[in-house]
Parts: structure tokens; C-alpha cells; sequence
């Protein structure tokens, strides 16, 4: 089980490991966002719901690993309940600014409770993402999203997106299926941030910001809204180059302002926009293996390509 | 009893009565349409009946029962499903995933049953998959399945209207508008298949403006004018007509 | 100082506060009611007036009220460019698309003030230096209430009487008020509808930009993220008044800002912001249309 760790160098595995979590946090709001087509601006607050949920599991009550992360998933899914009941059953788009307070709301509410340690933290959380652990999970998330996705559930969501109107006229209740879809992508979200936790050790709420769910936003949109290979390519583009460039956080926020902006304009598809990867996939085994056994899964890869 | 009972039926939208108290009734078995001038209400009589708008008065009355404000979703899983008449398809869909969320209503499989997926969930994917063949093949579409709905031609994205529409096993039909753009040949195919819909059991009630098409193919004929209904009968009784002829005054009469 | 009197100036604090919630408010409003479009940027205009009209005071020694104008009109040009540039491409594409450019441009606005001013609090000079000096009045029961106040809700006020004029009385506020409940058919009447929506961003910036100034006047302060909270609470005010509606924008805003204030008075300030986002949460949850706003038929 712990093959995989420490076979890299530190530094890279510990970006490893910072990758795999944003790939989870972006499939997270890939589902939200990129499938079903709501956006949400506060996917840092159930991240951080989800790592000090799961601190204090660690912590106060020492239980496994497991029962943190679940635990982390559970409380933010809790709470995406509570605000995607009354924004999601709306037309309109209450989600974003709901969300986005809600962000807001969190943050200062962490600060000002002593139970997980105000402004200072939480510290002394114990090391758990392991490279394995995460890679784990991430294959785990991976593989709901795909299932999810190529399922009557996950039609209905597509179908949400395109047209709501349609949608609910096919017998899909589409505030009830909104909800739903919004619990599943926080409560991954949660469990995002239950690996985090358990990887920097210390969490403080300043760290989960507007800023952080914005990073997580356009790491959908530049990998493509609706495409799990886009969002894991965008996870780990936008993950890996600020680590490579380090150039400072104010511009970075700006260059992420402008990549929304352009990329809506240019390439609202993302760069893996239009491209079937599961197709391209079969393709490259065909060539290779010459033979056809690529083609028994004959779905397609639906949703923003 | 009628299969499709409107009752008094009345919307508001502000200063404007679009449908005012009108009664109708379509009967199982048949083919019954709805016609009338632009802006009429025809539309929008579509929209109550499916519970997209809910009445200001009246009822709406499917096997008896009272669906007026309803859901939409709710009243397609009774049985009753319809067509736009400003198309609107599941644009960045295939043609094939379009059908399959008209099956909607006759599945069962959430969450769980997606991630699981059990072998009874396995099956009921592929009796929608076969499901939604079916009503793919009835409207010659079968061959453009991997398509994206958005680049059929406007009277294949029709069809795909209709045959989405089916895939939900409804006993009504609403078509609004199903031939607004379709040239003459397409036309005829669509007569066609509309008249096997009815073979199959279905009751189907649609608003058309093309006369010939709407004469030649339905039992009975509705007419509204600026929201009241204003003639019902067989097409022979409709078309001499005299307040008929006189809201038609100056258009297209047969 | 009694409860009564405590009452009384935590009120007028709250109407104070709360016109410029108000004015920001009704961009928010205008602009969705024609585009359906949240602009989250909006704040960040309101933010970006607060720095021109401070600007214009310190660098370029203009008198206030020259600075207030220029405020406007930047802001003004600026949102007529954004809509243009942002906005209006995505105008036919999904909703979210329009939504997602509207994040960006915010993140833009509020990051490139920050790179050019820095993240320190810039300090607005003092109205006593510039216009007048500042005197209190008694009211009832010891409460007080200063010139600066007074001056914040008079401009306030004729503003949005100004606004009213424009809506109701001229031809462009005649074309904005059909754009609004009918965009194809405003189009198919031969109203520039182009035109109408530039000149719906060019109004609502305006009285953004003039909150902007007002409030660097009234709390003597500008940040670059100042625009942030205030523009949701504005858009909270938006809601509460009824989305789409003037009147409730105004209202609104001024009802919130007075609710804000009373939460400060009863020893809560720790929760003012949060107490903005619970009233949006209420409003969505038991009445959504707001207070005057009409159950709105989405054509289909
Ligand atoms: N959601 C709405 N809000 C306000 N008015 C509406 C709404 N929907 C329809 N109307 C109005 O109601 C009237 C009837 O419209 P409807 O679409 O039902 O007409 P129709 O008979 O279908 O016309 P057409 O043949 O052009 O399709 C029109 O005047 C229309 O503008
Ligand atoms: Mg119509």
C-alpha cells in the first residue's frame, strides 16, 4: 500500500500530492459547475469545512483516517445542503452570489472560533496524504465522476444545463436533481479537504479564501467545463506552473481574472474543448495493439466536448 | 371522459389575458389540434397543460384528475409529453443522449445506482439504450445517433423533437408547431409518422399553422383567437366557419 | 445616551450606509433587469469610482464635486467598455459563460488596483479640508445628526430622483423599461437594444462610481477590495427589494443598511456581514420575487 511514497524526492512528491487534491477539488466543482452548469464561487469553504471537520475527527477524537475523510466529506456536503436548498430550487444564478457569501461567511466564522483555533489554526493535525493515500482517493473520485457522468443521474444534470425548461418537461426534477448533484460535488470537496489537512498539518482560514475557489474555477474552465480529462489537465496545469514560475500572488490573481475572462470568450470549451479523449484513447490502442478490443465501450465521453 | 379535459382555463400575464377561459377536450384515440392566429394563446395553452405556467383560473384535467399546477416533471411522468415550438434540444448532446433523457420518466436509477452499478441497473441502461433506438428509428434518426444535436438540419432537429418526446412512453402527444420549417416533402414524411404515432395507440394534440397539413390530418379542430376559443368541431365544420374566416381574415385559409 | 437616542443614531447611521447600498444596488438591478445578467464587477466599479474620485482630489487638487463627476463619467466609460468587451459577445452563448466573464473582470478590476495602489488603505482628505466643516445637529431624545450625513443622503436622494426622471420620463428610459420585458420584441420594434443595454451599464456605473466617492468621503478610507461586500450586500439589498425592481433597490438597500446598523447597536457588530448573507438566504428562501418585485413568467 505504501509503495508509491517516497520513491519520488520530497519536493515533487509533496507537489504531487498538492495536484492530486486539486484534481479532486476541481471534479468537485466540474460536476457543479462544468455539468450541470450552476456556478458556484465558494467550492475554498467546503474545502475548509471538509479539513477541519476532519482535523477535529483526527484530533479530539483520534479515529482512523478513513473516519476523517469521511467525515470532512460529510460536514461539507451538510452544509452545501443548506445553501443549495434554497439558491438551487431558483432560476437564476443565487447560487454564485450565495456561495460566494457563504465563502465569506465561513472564513470569518473560523476565525472567531476557538474550538479550531481562531486566527492562529489548527495545529499538530497529523501527516495522513500520503502520495498513495491521495492517489487513491483521486482514482476513486475519478472513477464516481466517469460513472456518475454516463448514468441516468448524470444525464439529467447535462440536460439541466443545456436546458432546464426541457429538462423538467422529460420528467427530471430539476431543483431536487440540482441538490443532489450539489451535495456530491461538496462533499468531494470536503474530502479534498480532509487530504489537505492531513498533508499541511496546520490550517488557517485565511488559506481557503475567495482566491482559492476562484484557482479552483479556473482550473475547470481552462481543462474544459463538463470534461473529467479537462479538468484533471487544468487541476494539473494550474497546480504545477505557479510552483515552476513562482511569480507573486497579485498577479497571479490577475492572470487568473483575465484567463476567465478569455477563456469564455476564445475557447468557452476549454482547451480539451471538442476533443473526445476516450475516442483519441481507443485510437492510440488500436494503432498500437492493431486490434479492436478498445471499441467494446462504445459511449462517448459526453459533456463539454 | 376525455383524456385531456381543459376547463375555464385562464392565464394572466399582467394586462394581457393570453388564454381566457377556454374549454376543450381531447379525446383518446384521436388527433385534435389547435390553431389560431399568432399570439393567440396556442402556445401558451401548451404551457398550462404541461405545467410550465399554472393557471390564473380554470383547470386542467388529465383522466379526471386535476394536474393544473403541477409540475412539469410530474405531469410527464403520467404520461404526457411534448414538443417546442422554438426547438429547444439538448444542444451540446448527442442525438442518442437526447432520447435517452426522454426516457427520464419510465427509469429509475440515482446516485447510487450510477455509482454501483448493479446489474439492474445495468439492464435498465440498456432498455433505455434500446428504448431510445426505437424512438429514434419510428423518426428515421436512427443513423444520425452519435451526432450533436445542434448540427442536424432544422427539420431532422423537428424529429428529434418528437422522437425525444417518445422516448418517454406517452399516452398524449403535444406538438407545437412540428412543421413550422419543414419543406413539403418533410411534410409528408411527418404526416406519416405522426399517423403511426396514432396507430400506436397514442392521442396526439398539436398546434399547426400550415392548414392542409392541420385539415387533412386531424378529427377535430380547436381555434383560438386573442386567447378565446372561438370554434371546435370536425375540420369540415371549422373551415366554414364564419367568425373563423373572419379571424383568419386576410391569411392563409384553406 | 439611552436607548431611545442609541436607537435613533443607529438608524440614521444605517440610512446613511444604506443609500449607498441603495446606489449600487440599483445597478445590479437595472443591469439584470435588461441582461439577466449578474455583474459581479459591479462592485469592483463602485470600488474603482471611490479611487478616480480620489485621484482626482489628491493628484489632479480638483474641487470635490469636479472629482465626484469624473467619478461618474470614468466609471461610466469604463462599464460601457466592459459590456462591450465582455459582455456582449457572450450575449447569445450559455448564461454561466457571461456569468464566469463577470467574475473575471472583477478579479481583474479589484487585482489591478491592488498592483497599482497596493493593499494599504488609502486615506480619503477629509471633507472639512475640501467643503465645509462638519456640524451636528440635535435631534430627539440627544440623538445627532452631522452635516456629513445629511449630505450623504441628499446626494443619494437626488440621484435616484435623478434615475426615476430618466426611467420614467424620457425616451431612453421608456426603451429601457420594453428592453427589460421584452428583448426580441423591443429588438423587432427598432429599438437599438445595443444601445439601450450600453446606456443601462453607463447609469448604473454612474451612480456606482458616485457611491464610491461618498462612501471615501463618509468613512474617510478606500481599499481595493472594499468593493467585494459591499457589492454583495448590495446585490442582497437587489433581492430583497425584488430583483429587476428600482423602487426595491433603493428600499432595499435602505432597509438593509438600517438592519446592519441596528445588529452593530445590539452589540452583534462582530456579525454584521454575515447577518447581510442570512437575510439573502431568508429572502430566497420565503419570498424569492422580494419585496416588490412581480412573479416574472419566464417565456417559453
Ligand atoms: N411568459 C409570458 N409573459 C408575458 N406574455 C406572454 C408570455 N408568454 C406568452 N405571452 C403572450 O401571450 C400571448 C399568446 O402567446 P402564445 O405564444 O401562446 O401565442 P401562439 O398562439 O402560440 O402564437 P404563435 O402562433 O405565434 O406561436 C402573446 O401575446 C404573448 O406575447
Ligand atoms: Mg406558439
Amino acid at each position: 500500500m505504501t509503495l508509491l511514497n517516497g520513491l519520488l524526492p520530497p519536493y515533487i512528491e509533496s507537489i504531487a500530492i498538492t495536484v492530486g487534491i486539486y484534481i479532486i477539488m476541481a471534479l468537485g466543482l466540474n460536476l457543479i459547475t462544468g455539468v450541470t452548469g450552476q456556478l458556484s464561487l465558494g467550492h475554498a469553504a467546503y474545502m475548509s469545512i471538509g479539513a477541519y471537520a476532519s482535523a477535529v475527527v483526527s484530533l479530539q477524537l483520534g479515529m482512523p483516517f478513513i473516519f476523517a475523510l469521511l467525515a470532512g466529506g460529510i460536514a461539507a456536503g451538510f452544509f452545501g445542503l443548506i445553501i443549495g436548498y434554497p439558491t438551487l430550487r431558483l432560476t437564476g444564478d443565487y447560487l454564485a452570489i450565495a456561495t460566494l457569501g457563504f465563502g465569506e461567511i465561513v472564513k470569518s466564522l473560523l476565525f472567531n472560533m476557538p474550538i479550531v483555533g481562531g486566527a492562529m489554526g489548527l495545529a499538530g493535525i497529523p501527516f495522513k496524504s500520503t502520495l498513495t493515500v491521495t492517489l487513491i482517493v483521486v482514482i476513486i473520485v475519478i472513477w464516481m465522476m466517469v460513472r456518475v457522468e454516463r448514468s441516468r443521474f448524470g444525464r439529467a444534470l447535462l440536460a439541466i444545463r443545456e436546458d432546464d425548461i426541457a429538462a423538467e418537461c422529460y420528467g427530471i426534477n430539476t431543483s431536487l436533481y440540482k441538490v443532489k448533484m450539489f451535495v456530491l460535488g461538496t462533499f468531494i470537496a470536503g474530502i479534498g479537504g480532509a487530504l489537505w489537512a492531513h498533508k499541511i498539518m496546520v490550517l488557517q482560514p485565511r488559506d481557503f479564501g475567495f482566491m482559492k475557489s476562484i484557482e479552483i474555477l479556473n482550473m475547470v474552465v481552462l481543462g474544459g467545463l463538463g470534461s473529467i480529462p479537462g479538468t484533471v489537465l487544468g487541476a494539473i496545469v494550474l497546480t504545477s506552473i505557479p510552483e515552476v514560475l513562482r511569480f507573486s500572488s497579485d498577479y497571479r490573481m490577475l492572470l487568473y481574472g483575465a484567463l476567465l475572462v478569455i477563456m469564455m470568450r476564445f475557447r468557452p470549451n476549454g482547451l480539451l474543448g471538442g476533443v473526445d479523449v476516450t475516442k483519441l484513447v481507443k485510437k492510440s490502442i488500436k494503432s498500437i495493439t492493431g486490434s479492436n478490443f478498445a471499441d467494446k465501450e462504445k459511449k462517448k465521453v459526453k459533456g463539454g466536448n | 371522459m376525455a383524456l385531456l379535459e381543459l376547463n375555464k382555463l385562464t392565464i394572466q400575464f399582467g394586462g394581457l389575458i393570453a388564454v381566457n377561459k377556454v374549454d376543450l377536450k381531447v379525446e383518446k384515440g384521436q388527433i385534435s389540434a389547435l390553431i389560431g392566429p399568432n399570439g393567440a394563446g396556442k402556445s401558451t395553452a401548451f404551457n398550462l397543460a404541461t405545467g410550465i405556467y399554472s393557471p390564473t383560473s380554470g383547470k386542467v384535467l388529465y383522466k379526471g384528475q386535476d394536474i393544473s399546477g403541477k409540475p412539469p416533471y410530474y405531469i410527464n411522468g403520467l404520461g404526457i409529453a411534448r414538443t417546442f415550438q422554438n426547438i429547444r434540444l439538448f444542444k451540446e448532446l448527442t442525438v442518442l443522449d437526447n432520447v435517452k433523457i426522454g426516457c427520464h420518466s419510465r427509469s429509475k436509477a440515482g446516485i447510487f445506482g450510477a455509482i454501483t452499478r448493479l446489474s439492474a441497473i445495468k439492464n435498465e441502461e440498456k432498455q433505455i439504450e434500446e428504448k431510445a433506438f426505437q424512438a429514434l428509428k419510428l423518426m428515421g434518426l436512427d443513423k444520425k445517433y452519435d451526432e450533436f444535436a445542434d448540427n442536424l438540419s432544422y427539420g431532422e432537429q423537428r424529429c428529434l423533437e418528437i422522437a425525444r418526446a417518445m422516448a418517454s412512453e406517452p399516452e398524449l402527444l403535444l406538438l407545437d408547431e412540428p412543421a413550422a420549417g419543414m419543406n413539403l416533402q418533410e411534410k409528408i414524411v411527418l404526416i406519416e409518422k405522426i399517423n403511426k404515432i396514432r396507430e400506436m395507440g397514442l392521442t396526439i394534440f398539436l398546434v399547426e399553422h400550415d392548414m392542409k397539413f392541420v385539415m387533412g390530418l386531424s378529427d377535430r379542430v380547436a381555434v383560438l383567437d386573442y386567447g378565446v376559443k372561438i370554434a371546435d368541431g370536425t375540420p369540415e365544420e371549422v373551415q366554414v366557419n364564419a367568425d373563423v374566416i373572419a379571424a383568419y381574415l386576410g391569411k392563409e385559409v384553406v | 445616551m439611552d436607548f431611545t437616542s442609541n436607537f435613533i443614531v443607529q438608524l440614521i447611521n444605517g440610512i446613511a450606509l444604506g443609500s449607498t447600498y441603495a446606489l449600487i444596488a440599483l445597478g445590479y438591478t437595472m443591469v439584470y433587469g435588461i441582461i439577466m445578467l449578474i455583474n459581479f464587477a459591479h462592485g469592483e466599479i463602485y470600488m474603482v469610482g471611490a479611487f478616480v474620485g480620489l485621484a482626482l482630489v489628491t493628484i489632479f487638487k480638483v474641487h470635490i464635486i469636479i472629482a465626484f463627476l469624473g467619478a461618474m463619467l470614468f466609471c461610466m466609460l469604463m462599464a460601457v467598455s466592459i459590456e462591450i468587451i465582455a459582455y456582449r459577445p457572450l450575449r447569445r452563448s450559455k448564461r454561466l459563460a457571461a456569468l464566469i466573464s463577470a467574475i473575471g473582470i472583477s478579479i481583474i478590476l479589484s487585482n489591478l488596483v491592488n498592483l497599482l495602489v497596493g493593499p494599504k488603505p488609502q486615506t480619503f482628505p477629509s471633507i472639512e479640508k475640501i467643503l465645509f466643516e462638519i456640524k451636528s445637529f440635535d435631534l430627539i431624545a440627544g440623538a445627532q445628526i452631522n452635516t456629513l450625513q445629511i449630505l450623504l443622503i441628499i446626494v443619494s436622494a437626488i440621484l435616484m430622483i435623478g434615475l426615476q426622471y430618466i426611467v420614467k420620463r424620457t425616451k431612453v428610459g421608456k426603451a429601457m423599461r420594453a428592453t427589460s420585458q421584452d428583448y426580441d420584441t423591443a429588438a423587432l420594434m427598432g429599438i437599438n437594444v445595443n444601445r439601450i443595454i450600453s446606456y443601462t451599464f453607463a447609469i448604473g456605473s454612474a451612480l456606482a462610481g458616485a457611491g464610491g466617492v461618498l462612501v471615501g468621503i463618509y468613512f474617510g478610507v478606500v481599499k481595493y477590495n472594499m468593493g467585494m461586500l459591499p457589492g454583495m450586500k448590495a446585490f442582497t439589498a437587489a433581492v430583497l427589494g425584488g430583483i429587476g425592481s428600482i423602487p426595491g433597490a433603493m428600499f432595499g438597500g435602505i432597509i438593509l443598511g438600517v438592519i446592519e446598523m441596528m445588529t452593530v447597536a445590539i452589540g452583534f457588530s462582530s456579525y454584521r456581514d454575515a447577518i447581510a448573507f442570512g437575510i439573502l438566504i431568508l429572502v430566497l428562501l420565503i419570498k424569492p420575487t422580494g419585496l416588490f418585485g412581480k412573479q416574472i413568467f419566464k417565456k417559453v
